[in-house]
């Protein structure tokens, strides 16, 4: 009897492990995983568009640059009585080119400059906006500029005005990875589905 | 490399990143744009590039491509462009240091729009700043060489 109740209770040490083990990493499947991943890649890619370098000029239709980020301080419009006007280049008050040449100005507080330079499309709103929200959006071709999400993540890529986002001159804090790391991110996510958060 | 500035054509041996304005001032001897902030926030400096208003402190000289016109292209004593004419009419400057910069942005501003109000006026003029405070004046000169040159273009 006391070989049996021995035999039984290693028997119960031995299997216990594997029941715990088997209770808490329940099997995952792959669609699960990779709407994991897919979430966690469109966090990245939210960071990016909500950075500073980035929605400071995807503004709304009040057409004013902001100036915000540990770059300025508090956050304000730009200064100057500046605005993008409907064109979004300023072609009805003061063309963004008049100070904008398409190169960082390396003064202390120069401006900034890339071969384009402008607000981007109204309809391309990322000031202040949530997560759900942008991502709802650059999903839109209607609010995308009429983009696939791979033509999305090539535009990423490729943009001289996007990539001033990660080169933004001294003084400025840049947006966080790299152009390349974002479409990727973007690529992994629409691979995935494009699922936005809830 | 070579540049244009009010209708002459110039060589000059210069840094590409050299701004603008050096080499109006210090290679070319046009003074008329002035150094002012350095960093385009004050305007006086302010020329024009194939018509359009540009701070030269802040602009490369290597990409700068087209027509340059300062001040002096602008209109001269004899022949004032009419901005500059009202300008003299409303005796608009003070110490006169901005004012290149602001009569540039000024002529800058009727071509594209030759009749506008308070607002388009703050706008254009809002980043051209006038330590003497000539704005009233400022603002009353551009209304003036407006109707002048919709006057004389009627």
């Amino acid at each position: 009897m006391k070989i049996k109740l021995f035999l039984l209770k290693t028997a119960a040490l031995i299997l216990m492990p594997a029941f715990f083990a088997t209770a808490q990493s329940v099997p995952v499947q792959p669609d699960e995983i990779s709407q994991s991943r897919a979430a966690e890649a469109w966090s990245k890619v939210y960071q990016v568009f909500s950075h500073p370098r980035c929605a400071n000029c995807h503004v709304p239709d009040d057409n004013l640059p902001r100036w915000s980020g540990p770059s300025y301080g508090k956050t304000s419009v730009h200064g100057m009585n500046i605005s993008g006007g409907q064109s979004r280049i300023g072609v009805e008050t003061v063309m963004c080119s008049t100070c904008h040449a398409h190169s960082n100005s390396d003064e202390p507080h120069g401006p900034p400059g890339s071969p384009v330079w402008m607000l981007a499309p109204v309809e391309m709103l990322w000031w202040q906006q949530s997560s759900k929200q942008i991502c709802e959006q650059i999903k839109d071709p209607t609010r995308n500029g009429g983009r696939t999400l791979e033509e999305v993540a090539h535009h990423i890529q490729e943009d001289e005005l996007v990539h001033w986002g990660w080169d933004p001159g001294k003084g400025r804090e840049p947006a966080p990875y790299s152009a390349k790391e974002t479409a990727d991110f973007v690529t992994l996510w629409a691979n995935a589905g494009a699922p936005c958060p809830e | 490399m070579q540049i244009n500035v009010n209708g002459t054509q110039h060589e000059v041996d210069v840094d590409e990143e050299m701004p603008l304005l050096w080499v109006l001032r210090d290679e070319l001897n046009i003074t008329g744009p002035k150094f002012g902030c350095g960093i385009a926030m004050c305007g006086a400096c302010t020329v024009h590039i194939n018509g359009q208003p540009a701070r030269s402190c802040s602009m490369p000289v290597g990409q700068v491509s087209g027509l340059i016109t300062t001040i002096e292209g602008l209109g001269t004593p004899d022949a004032m462009h009419e901005v500059q004419a009202a300008w003299v009419e409303h005796q608009v400057a003070q110490c006169g240091y901005c004012q290149p910069g602001q009569i540039m942005s000024a002529a800058a501003l009727l071509q594209m729009n030759p009749n506008p109000d308070d607002e388009a006026i703050d706008h254009a003029m809002s980043a051209n700043l006038c330590r003497c405070g000539t704005y009233p004046r400022i603002r009353a000169a551009i209304k003036a060489a407006a109707q002048n040159i919709r006057e004389k273009s009627a």
